[in-house]
């Protein structure tokens, strides 16, 4: 036993930061969770702050705003999960049809590059695209377009912020798609051509069900981030304008707790996210052991 | 063979268990590196850094104001957190937040060593770490509270220091003058439970008066007259925005970028750049103001009926282009005015000067002016500001010594403000909570043009103890920087010098930026019924603005029409807000 752990005592070392940050920041904060049962007060801290049960939940409930928020964070994210399942795996079966290999290369590092870049920056150059003297408007206006400015409408704000976000990502969403696209049997290729099959034919009965189970796998592993709808994102793109549509849970946390200083408020909501993340994540665990026999235990 | 290639895999896996352990401490690297990096870009810029404060006043000082100016005889170390501005360009190289001009002057002449625990880039992100602090009962020894929601809490929270008595001991005369100038009201503002928990931030009364900001030059092309009312105001917009005389990207009239407001509440009154205050003033509408009507019963101004004629004619405006389109989403508005793309926007008296200086550098001749806007039937209303939204908060575990010292500091910058040299922005000064008597600017700018006319001599000024306590330095530099001076006639930007840069903005702020409150008749002032939050307004108030803030950026956008309002007026009502108007009327 111990000469095993030995020999794989590197290993180990590799998981040590990921280990530190996870105590330092997941294990270590969720002392602070008894926030949303009490009337925290900083200056008594947790042990002596008045305990008020439910109250926070209670209160958060009837706010109309807090359904709202729910509802956009689930549209989002629940669009961005979907999206961002089809448009990679639409993206990497058209790619492996691609006879020039110097050509491939070139287009997936092209795609993969936005995933590197910070929402920070990148909401700043959407902001500017899409805004009143923008490249949108500006082409938009060769077909006689009148202006808009488009982060201030609330009616397009949800789309923009899933196209961007699918946009970004897709390029390093189709890298494990095109990893799997090579575990297939180029051998079924060949008969299939034998048997007469054309393109379309060996992508619909070879190709896809040859990615099916990654299909699935990354399908269930997403359900546990279907309340995350990317705090980053929307809060480098949206404005008080688009509140009614662009506000999600975790803006939502950040403008209770840091600006308003309703730290029970925020906790309450935080937790009540994680709650109802923990129980997705079970679900997608069991269905992914069931579906595609994946499992970490 | 193997073993060779065990001790390859270990290694690798040590440098990258360092490398991302490297990672891990990033955020600390970035943080001073890239106050490395502001520091010599502000070097670059910066003149040869002047003589050092002078300190002979120390000398001056009266009897009774020993304890307010007394040096320690051990050093005090005072520790803090500090707001600072990422494109300050001011501050000489070598100096840091830490050690400059102030701190130096503070370590010579008090003995007090300031310790700057963390610095945080001015506004959301300040806010944010002191936010930060309060929540997890880390506060420095004196820390400003921008507004007074973050002083509240962390009073309530039981986290100050009762300094009730240490200031009547330790404040200089000067500052009580200017305190008792307010009648009880700077004391009362920063008071909880009958303690005085902050130094209060007592601010002249003209931050609260917005009035139009307009490029003079551009008018004069096109033969236009001086704006009074609305319908000017309209008129010279569609001017500019037909002949667009900064080019394509011309913005007639600015508004409120992502992280401005719309207009001044009862809680942030004052000091509102590129908000549309005047608008809904000249018709006689105070919204996020409390009122009482004239029954008697207590209203919210942004629920008056009154809105919908002003909310109807910004919404034409922005649908004609006369306001900024990118109102609401832009960056930040104060780049469109310093890049001189703005023919017009509303703001306080140092909106011009001190709030646009790059403006005049990038173009030397715009001829910024400011006018009052009054209502059609010729009346100038204009909302008042609570006595001042900043505070210093004490730690309570900060010792007796560490509090004095920070009392004497804040006596320090009232009476040195002015012996400084002004060319290191005054925000470098540690702690830096102002107070000036209320109507100083008015004061200074009559006197000074007394000075310029050869009325006055500036060394009838010179009185350290003064509570206009940068007028005798303004006296003396005045004929400097107005070089071009001519009685009964109209300053123009070519009439100053911009050569010592501080005091070309500080006096065209003084002169031209707040010459409508100085010399025109306000005919209604409008005071809130209270500055401050209610029980109530802790839980639901961000809900509310939030209603708030949306319904009426949406109408002006024309998101949505005006029957919009009576739905946000119903909705205000039945969420809270007649819970919030009955606690706030059984205030008086």
């Amino acid at each position: 036993m111990k000469s095993k752990f030995m020999n794989q005592v590197h290993y180990t070392l590799m998981i040590l930061p990921g280990f530190v940050w996870l105590i330092l920041f997941s294990i270590v904060p969720m002392v602070g969770i008894v926030m949303a049962f009490q009337d925290y007060n900083p200056g008594l801290g947790y042990w002596q702050s008045e305990w008020i049960g439910l109250e926070n939940f209670k209160y958060l409930f009837s706010m109309s705003d807090a359904w709202q928020v729910m509802k956009n964070t689930i549209i989002i994210a629940t669009s961005k999960m979907i999206l961002n399942l089809i448009v990679p795996l639409t993206f990497a079966i058209l790619l492996n049809e691609i006879k020039s290999v110097k050509y491939k290369k070139v287009v997936q590092t092209i795609v993969y590059l936005p995933h590197f870049l910070s929402w920070v920056i990148l909401a700043s150059i959407i902001i500017n695209i899409f805004g009143y003297n923008g490249v949108v408007n500006t082409v938009a206006g060769v077909f006689g377009a009148e202006p808009r400015v488009w982060m201030q409408e609330s009616s397009i704000f949800r789309q923009l912020v899933i196209g961007t976000d699918v946009w970004k990502e897709f390029g390093y969403n189709a890298v494990i798609y095109l990893a799997a696209l090579t575990g297939i049997n180029p051998n079924l290729y060949e008969a299939a051509a034998i048997d007469g099959a054309g393109r379309w034919k060996s992508i619909w009965h070879i190709t896809i069900p040859g990615l099916i189970p990654t299909i699935v796998l990354l399908g269930v592993l997403g359900l546990g981030s279907v309340l995350n709808a990317g705090f980053d994102q929307v809060f480098n793109l949206y404005n008080k304008i688009v509140y009614s549509t662009g506000d999600i849970l975790d803006t939502w946390v950040y403008r209770m707790g840091l600006i308003d200083l309703q730290f029970s408020l925020a906790t309450t909501a935080g937790l009540l996210k994680s709650g109802v993340s923990f129980i997705l994540i079970i679900i997608s665990y069991v269905t992914a052991y069931k579906v595609a026999n994946y499992r970490v235990f | 063979m193997k073993n060779v290639k065990k001790l390859a895999a270990l290694s690798l896996s040590l440098v990258m268990l360092f490398s991302s352990l490297a990672g891990c401490g990033d955020g600390k690297g970035k943080e001073s590196t890239a106050s490395k990096a502001e520091e010599s870009k502000v070097s670059s810029k910066v003149e040869e850094s002047k003589s050092e404060v002078s300190t002979s006043k120390t000398e001056e000082t009266s009897s009774g104001d020993d304890l307010a100016f007394k040096k320690f005889d051990e050093p005090v170390d005072v520790h803090i957190g500090m707001s600072v501005s990422p494109i300050d360009t001011t501050l000489p190289a070598g100096d840091s937040a830490q050690d400059n001009q102030y701190t130096r002057y503070l370590r010579d002449n008090y003995n007090i060593n300031v310790i700057v625990d963390w610095t945080a880039a001015e506004g959301n992100d300040y806010n944010q770490k002191v936010s930060l602090a309060i929540a997890s009962d880390t506060l420095p020894d004196g820390l400003v509270a921008n507004e007074q929601s973050y002083l509240r809490k962390a009073a309530k929270s039981n986290m100050l220091m009762d300094i009730t008595d240490l200031f009547d001991q330790y404040a200089s005369e000067q500052v009580k003058g200017i305190v008792d100038s307010t009648d009880g009201r700077a004391i009362e503002s920063v008071s909880f439970d009958g303690k005085m928990q902050g130094l209060p931030n007592v601010t002249v009364d003209t931050d609260g008066v917005h009035i139009l900001n307009i490029r003079k030059d551009w008018l004069d092309e096109y033969s236009l007259e001086v704006p009074k009312t609305l319908d000017d105001v309209e008129n010279i917009a569609k001017v500019f925005k037909e002949k667009k005389p900064a080019g394509d990207q011309t913005i007639p009239l600015s508004g409120p970028d992502k992280n401005e407001r719309l207009y001044c509440t009862f809680l942030e009154s004052s000091n509102n750049a590129h908000g549309l205050d005047p608008v809904f003033s000249a018709y006689d509408v105070y919204p996020g103001y409390w009122l009482q009507d004239d029954k008697g019963e207590v209203v919210y101004g942004s629920t008056d009926e009154k809105m919908k004629p002003a909310l109807e004619r910004l919404a034409k405006w922005y649908a004609e282009g006369y306001i900024d389109p990118e109102m609401g989403t832009r960056d930040s508005s104060g780049e469109a005015v310093n890049a001189n793309q703005v023919g017009m926007f509303f703001g306080p008296w140092w909106s011009l000067g001190y709030g646009n200086g790059d403006s005049f550098k990038n173009d030397p001749t715009a001829n910024w002016q400011t006018y009052p806007i009054f209502s059609d039937d010729g009346k100038w209303n204009v909302h008042m500001k609570s006595v001042g939204t900043s505070s210093t908060m004490i730690s309570k575990n900060a010792s007796e010594d560490v509090a004095a010292a920070i009392i004497i500091m804040y006596n320090a910058l009232v009476r040195d403000e002015g012996v400084f040299d002004t060319s290191v922005a005054i925000g470098w000064y540690p702690l830096r909570t102002v107070a000036a008597a209320a109507d100083e600017v008015e004061h200074e700018s009559q006197e000074l043009t007394r000075v310029l006319n050869g009325e006055a001599d500036p060394e009838e000024f010179n009185d350290p103890m003064s509570i206009y306590k940068l007028l005798y330095q303004d006296a003396t530099k005045v004929r400097n920087v107005v070089t071009g001076y001519t009685k009964d006639r109209e300053l123009a930007v070519t009439d100053f010098s911009m050569e010592n840069e501080g005091d070309f903005k500080r006096m065209y702020a003084i002169l031209i930026g707040n010459r409508p409150y100085a010399t025109t008749e306000v005919d209604k002032k409008v005071y809130s019924l209270t500055y401050s939050m209610t029980e109530t307004m802790e839980r639901k108030w961000a809900n509310l603005k939030k209603l708030e803030d949306e319904t009426m950026l949406k109408i002006i956008t024309g998101q949505e029409d005006i029957s919009a309002f009576d739905t946000f007026v119903s909705n205000w009502h039945a969420q809270g807000g007649d819970e919030i108007l009955a606690e706030v009327a059984g205030l008086n």
